[in-house]
């Protein structure tokens, strides 16, 4: 059995500079075992230098410590300094984030790593000389750098430095700082190979922190995501990366170009805000959010087989959940199943694309799920609950649905104030002033121009992008939590379709709605879907994450599709 | 190699520049030296004939044109001669090197004291910093460094020498001495050198302390400091080797640029204290004009300063390796 190494206990770190405190790190605990890999993610600023540093006992007189560090049965924070020192870099080393001024600019290479060896492992010169040289080699330099300066070796040079540096003192535990950034790729890639080597070489417990979800993935078994200083997910490093449960952790890996490789990029809605004492610390970024997450701050609780989630709903939510959903129409040479048995799900935040040839029962199914169509059999569930009639439709929060063709899914002789106000006007929603308002709002949000002589235009006059745009304004309005886009696109020229995409997906990303988009368009749902649906002759053959099904599709269908769409 | 080219290029353009500057200065002065020249200070003014004057003037040569002046005194300067001093009646490279083993020796002694004090104090307080002894010790010298140092050195002497007679009022020996043994004579010159040292180390005591402050500053808040702290290193190591090595280099780069500006301050001083250094004969030569010796003081000054420019550059490329490349 390995021994535990490391054990954090209750981690806390307060900056408070000038009377303003700031809290980097809360109540962290994890325990790290000989050979085990922990990786940390989150966005800059979440904390992750911070722990490195508190566990390295290198935090400024301004950052008030607190909670437990354990190596080896000792309390690290309760050591003097003198005592710590002899724990550095011996036991616990750790590989700083690569910076032009991390290395001492007037000593040597050979002098920085020499002087570890001669500080903690009592050697004569020569054998010191022979060891450098060997820490060098080992991470793949030449030995002719040892007497050169930091400012002439490259960034990849300065990082295996800082890792032969590291290693000098053969330490148990290693913290890796930011391995990765600021490296090309093949730096990247030879610097992930040798941390990975060496690790296994010597069996060192490792920690590796990081924002980029590739070298995460590479160099760990466990990952912790941390926001704000608290963690927010934990669990075993694939399940947190193809299966997050926390809408931070999605959004990270929406936002990382390796892991998501198709898409457009869109980053997490808004900056760091400041945060409140109490509540969830994600809860003005997250699409999700509930009055209960501005009060109460989620504790990290089990979600599955070692994976933990703070959030306060469970994780991410199943927003709308299809369970065998079958239909059929009749016609005079008998029955046609539109639907047969159909199981769907969109998660909260999700961009989901239906994708199927036409008469394939996609435009079935969108109206099953919103309630507009009736079924044959099997349920529909949204937010838990069973959907009646237009139940999900005719209320703020629920789903709204936006159709092909803006020709005829809005009365032409309406004007465009009418078109857009009249969900609010036939649900009794509001004052004149208000609605009108909320209409000035919508217009807003897709774009359109705000002006009373636009209010006032016939909707026959508008083109076809701007019809568009009139119809998902009006399903905005509704604030719906999904938004169901069949076909939006198809009837427009490529550079509406492309305004029109990039507009739909900029509001998505901002109010955090849901969106099944439907479409029989393969290039258009690889650049927008997080997740696939293929369905065909009313039936859903193939199903998983855009990068799983676009990359490896398991059904000849599917294949055949990439093959004609040529991706 | 390129560069060393180019910086000796560049040293020798300033070179001429100074020595131009050096030649036409003087002569934009109002009067000549023969308005003097037959004078004591202080006593009664006899003036030569307008003979007389032509003569003198025909023979040190400032009758002929000023183009033909200027070609003779750069044909001399590049030979080494500097001239006759129309005023003391010797070489000037006699009468200043009479002069500068005063100067020099007071410069220097100040100089290196306002450095060594000023770095210890700068790095203490660096090393406290915003605690009491920083933010005392940053006050006093702020405050003490913006006073003209010939305030100080009046202050000075009239405290020290003419109310409390602890020090001798002027001169560098008591006149017409004789010592008993050599140590007597030393001891003898360090009393009449004291006050002037004091004066200019005070005086210069300030920017060393500044700079170097700032310099361990930011040298201490550096990346590779907490590298160093990481590594587990003694305090020891990390401030005198990690911290100090890095904020030395501008210290090095500033005391070699201080010797001019010491040197300048001596100027003042000197004439304070009346010390007979290369201040008090620069002070006599421009009163009475006397062209050729002000040339070849202030020839002296700006060599010096450039010498030592060229010295920091060289310093500095040895010692920080970013520039070395």
């Amino acid at each position: 059995m390995n021994k535990e190494a490391l054990s954090i206990k209750d981690l806390s770190v307060t900056y408070s500079t000038s009377g303003y405190v700031t809290q980097a790190v809360k109540n962290l605990s994890f325990e790290l075992e000989r050979g085990e890999r922990l990786g940390i993610i989150g966005e800059s600023g979440s904390g992750k230098t911070t722990t490195a540093l508190a566990i390295m006992g290198l935090l400024s007189s301004q950052a008030k410590v607190s909670g437990e560090v354990t190596y080896n049965g000792k309390n690290l924070l309760s050591l003097s300094e003198e005592e710590r020192n002899c724990c550095r870099w011996k036991k616990i080393a750790i590989v700083f984030q690569n910076s032009l001024d991390i290395l001492n600019p007037v000593l040597t290479v050979r002098a920085q790593i020499a002087e570890c060896i001669d500080r903690h492992l009592c050697m004569s010169k020569e054998n010191t000389e022979e060891r450098v040289l060997e820490l060098l080699r080992q991470v793949g330099l030449d030995r002719k750098w040892a007497d050169c300066y930091p400012n002439q070796l490259s960034g990849g040079m300065r990082q295996r430095v800082l890792i032969a540096m590291a290693l000098s003192c053969d330490p148990e535990v290693l913290i890796v700082d930011e391995p990765t950034t600021a490296l090309d790729a093949v730096a990247k890639n030879d610097i992930i190979a040798l941390l990975s080597r060496i690790q296994k070489e010597k069996n060192l417990a490792l920690i590796v922190s990081s924002h980029e979800m590739s070298t995460i993935q590479k160099l760990t078994d466990k990952t912790m995501v941390m926001y704000m200083g608290s963690v927010v997910e934990c669990g075993r490093t694939k399940e947190v990366i193809f299966n997050p449960r926390h809408p931070y952790t999605r959004g990270l890996i929406n936002s990382s170009t390796q892991i998501n490789c198709f898409r457009d990029l869109w980053g997490i809605p808004q900056e760091n805000m400041s945060k409140k004492a109490e509540g969830c610390s994600f809860y003005k970024r997250c699409c999700q959010s509930t009055d209960k997450c501005a009060r109460l701050r989620p504790p990290l609780e089990k979600c599955g087989e070692d994976h933990c989630v703070a959030c306060n709903r469970g994780g991410i939510l199943k927003l709308l959940e299809g369970r065998n959903i079958v239909k059929s129409y009749k016609i005079k040479s008998g029955k046609i199943a539109a639907c047969k048995n159909v199981d769907l799900s969109i998660h909260s935040g999700e961009v989901v694309a239906l994708i199927g040839e036409s008469g394939s029962g996609k435009t079935t199914l969108a109206n099953i799920l919103c309630g507009m169509l009736s079924k044959d059999g099997g349920e529909v569930l949204f937010e838990g609950e069973k959907i009646r009639g237009f139940d999900a439709t005719r209320r703020y929060d629920g789903i709204q649905i936006t159709f092909q063709d803006s020709f005829s899914s809005i009365d032409e002789h309406f004007t465009v104030y009418q078109v857009i106000e009249e969900p609010l006007r036939l649900l009794k929603i509001g004052t004149k002033e208000e609605r009108r308002e909320m209409v000035e709002q919508a217009l807003w949000d897709v774009q359109l121009p705000n002006s009373e002589e636009f209010y006032s235009k016939k909707c026959f006059m508008l083109s076809g992008g701007q019809r568009q745009r009139v119809a998902i304004a009006r399903s905005l309005i509704m604030r719906p939590k999904l938004l169901i886009a069949d076909e939006i696109s198809s009837m427009l020229d490529p550079s509406t379709q492309a305004n029109i995409l990039r507009l739909l997906k900029g509001l998505q990303n901002s109010k955090g709605f849901s969106m099944l988009y439907i479409t029989h368009d393969l290039s258009l749902a690889k650049k927008i879907a997080d997740r696939v649906y293929i369905m065909k002759n009313g039936e859903i053959i193939e199903e998983g994450s855009a990068l799983t099904v676009f990359m490896n599709p398991e059904s000849e269908y599917t294949k055949r599709l990439l093959k004609c769409a040529d991706l | 190699m390129k560069t060393t080219t180019k910086k000796t290029l560049e040293y020798l353009l300033t070179l001429f520049v100074i020595i131009t500057l050096n030649f036409f200065i003087p002569r934009i002065m109002p009067g000549d030296p023969f308005t003097f020249v037959s004078s004591e200070e202080n006593s009664v003014n006899t003036v030569y004939s307008d003979e007389e004057v032509a003569r003198l003037k025909e023979y040190y040569g400032l009758d002929k044109p000023l183009a033909e002046q200027y070609g003779n005194y750069l044909k001399n300067t590049i030979k080494g001669d500097f001239g006759y001093s129309i005023y003391f009646n010797d070489t000037v490279l006699n009468l200043i090197g009479g002069r500068i083993v005063y100067t020099l020796p007071i410069a220097l002694a100040s100089l290196v004291l306002s450095c060594v004090l000023g770095c210890l104090l700068g790095c203490v307080s660096a090393y406290h910093r915003n605690r009491f002894f920083d933010r005392s010790s940053y006050l006093l010298i702020t405050v003490f460094s913006q006073i003209p140092s010939f305030i100080i050195g009046i202050f000075f002497l009239f405290t020290f020498a003419g109310k409390l007679g602890w020090f001798p009022l002027s001169g560098a020996m008591t006149i017409f001495a004789t010592y008993d043994t050599p140590l007597a004579q030393i001891r003898d010159i360090l009393h009449h050198a004291f006050l002037p040292v004091l004066t200019l180390t005070l005086a210069h005591i300030g920017e060393f302390y500044l700079l170097s402050r700032n310099s361990m500053i930011s040298v201490l808040s550096k990346d590779y400091i907490t590298t160093a702290k990481a590594k587990g290193l003694a305090k020891k190591r990390v401030l005198y080797v990690h911290a100090l090595k890095n904020a030395v280099l501008p210290i090095i780069t500033r005391l070699c640029m201080s010797l001019g500006t010491i040197l300048g301050g001596a100027v003042l001083i000197e004439n304070v204290f009346n010390y007979p250094g290369l201040g008090t004969m620069m002070r006599q030569a421009i009163t009475y004009r006397d062209y050729t010796l002000i040339q070849g003081i202030f020839l002296f000054f700006a060599v010096s300063v450039l010498l030592m420019n060229a010295l920091a550059d060289i310093l500095y490329r040895k010692l920080d390796p970013r520039v070395a490349q």
